[in-house]
């Protein structure tokens, strides 16, 4: 049973975000700045190993996600876009996506990527949290 | 260098108001010591957190270009991980505006796909900007690209005018190839 799949946690480091994927809770989140040197290497195990844990989902529960970062570089962004793709794909399949956006209440680019995925992830439940640090 | 002569190559340095300066080797370590170093210094100098994000951005661009793609590599050009290559870059400011300024060797036959990518950004609209950063975000990665083909969009959607750019003779194969970024 996939629900039943390891969690997966990694530390953060100055140039990677923290991840914390409870995969037995339905909780996911991603905290910290994003530039490591291999973005594709990074977050391809993360999409890989969220995608195994939609697909064992099915269509069904709910998972949410909260994301948490105060910057990623240009090849980060490509990479999340790519793993908030698997997650829309899941969301249109059935299961429930809630996507909790945070960001700082005057930090621009980052509120405008999340327009961006509202707007290109029409299934998940796209929440923006502007926080006032 | 004495101690005379290193008093007048600092006030020298105050005097162009270069915040910042690097010339050596690129690693991904390196990368994120100096983007501490440019962090703290900029919360300290500059009031407007925008542009202290603009700038750290900026600054990791160029700074993960020179990592990924100088021509002056001291790891094998198929290694993917623990890069190291050779360039510099240098943050300063000019009247009310910070610039960022980078260079490094790259091959003669990279040349014109680097025009090719960077003359058409420079007469693009900030929102034309977006637009072909939206476009690439949704694209399949470029042939030989080490990250998303975002970076120079990134820089120049950042950036307060146009990117100017240039190539100058260098030794052998390889050219100087500069980027400015004025935030």
């Amino acid at each position: 049973m996939n629900s039943q799949s390891s969690d997966l946690h990694v530390a953060a480091t100055g140039t990677s975000p923290e991840v914390d994927f409870r995969f037995s809770e339905h909780r996911l989140a991603l905290k910290g700045e994003s530039y490591p040197e291999n973005a594709a290497a990074f977050y391809g195990e993360l999409v890989a190993r969220v995608r195994a844990y939609l697909t064992g989902l099915a269509g069904a529960g709910e998972v949410t996600f909260d994301v948490a970062l105060t910057y990623f570089n240009s090849s980060s962004t490509k990479m999340l876009f790519a793993l908030f793709d698997a997650l829309n794909e899941a969301a249109g399949a059935g299961t429930r996506v809630v996507l909790n956006w945070h960001h700082d209440v005057d930090d621009d680019t980052i509120e405008e990527f999340g327009a961006e995925l509202h707007e290109e992830f029409p299934a998940l439940d796209f929440r923006d949290i502007a926080v006032d640090a | 260098m004495n101690y005379s002569e290193f008093r007048d190559f600092s006030a020298s340095v105050a005097r162009r108001r270069i915040v910042f300066y690097y010339f050596g080797y690129f690693s991904q370590n390196t990368v994120s010591a100096m983007a501490e170093a440019i962090r703290l210094q900029f919360e300290q100098a500059e009031p407007v957190a925008s542009t202290r994000r603009k700038l750290f951005s900026c600054f990791v661009e160029m700074a993960q270009n020179i990592t990924h793609y100088s021509a002056g590599a001291l790891t094998p050009p198929e290694q993917r991980d623990g890069q190291v290559r050779q360039g510099s870059v240098c943050i300063g400011a000019e009247g009310e505006h910070y610039y960022l300024l980078c260079a490094n060797p790259v091959a003669r036959t990279d040349v014109d796909a680097l025009r090719r990518k960077l003359e058409p950004l420079r007469s693009m609209t900030i929102d034309e900007i977006k637009r072909a950063y939206r476009e690439t975000l949704r694209a399949e990665p470029e042939e030989g690209s080490k990250g998303a083909g975002l970076g120079f969009l990134t820089v120049a959607r950042d950036a307060s005018g146009p990117l100017e750019f240039e190539f100058t003779p260098h030794d052998g194969d390889t050219v100087m190839f500069y980027l400015k970024a004025t935030i």
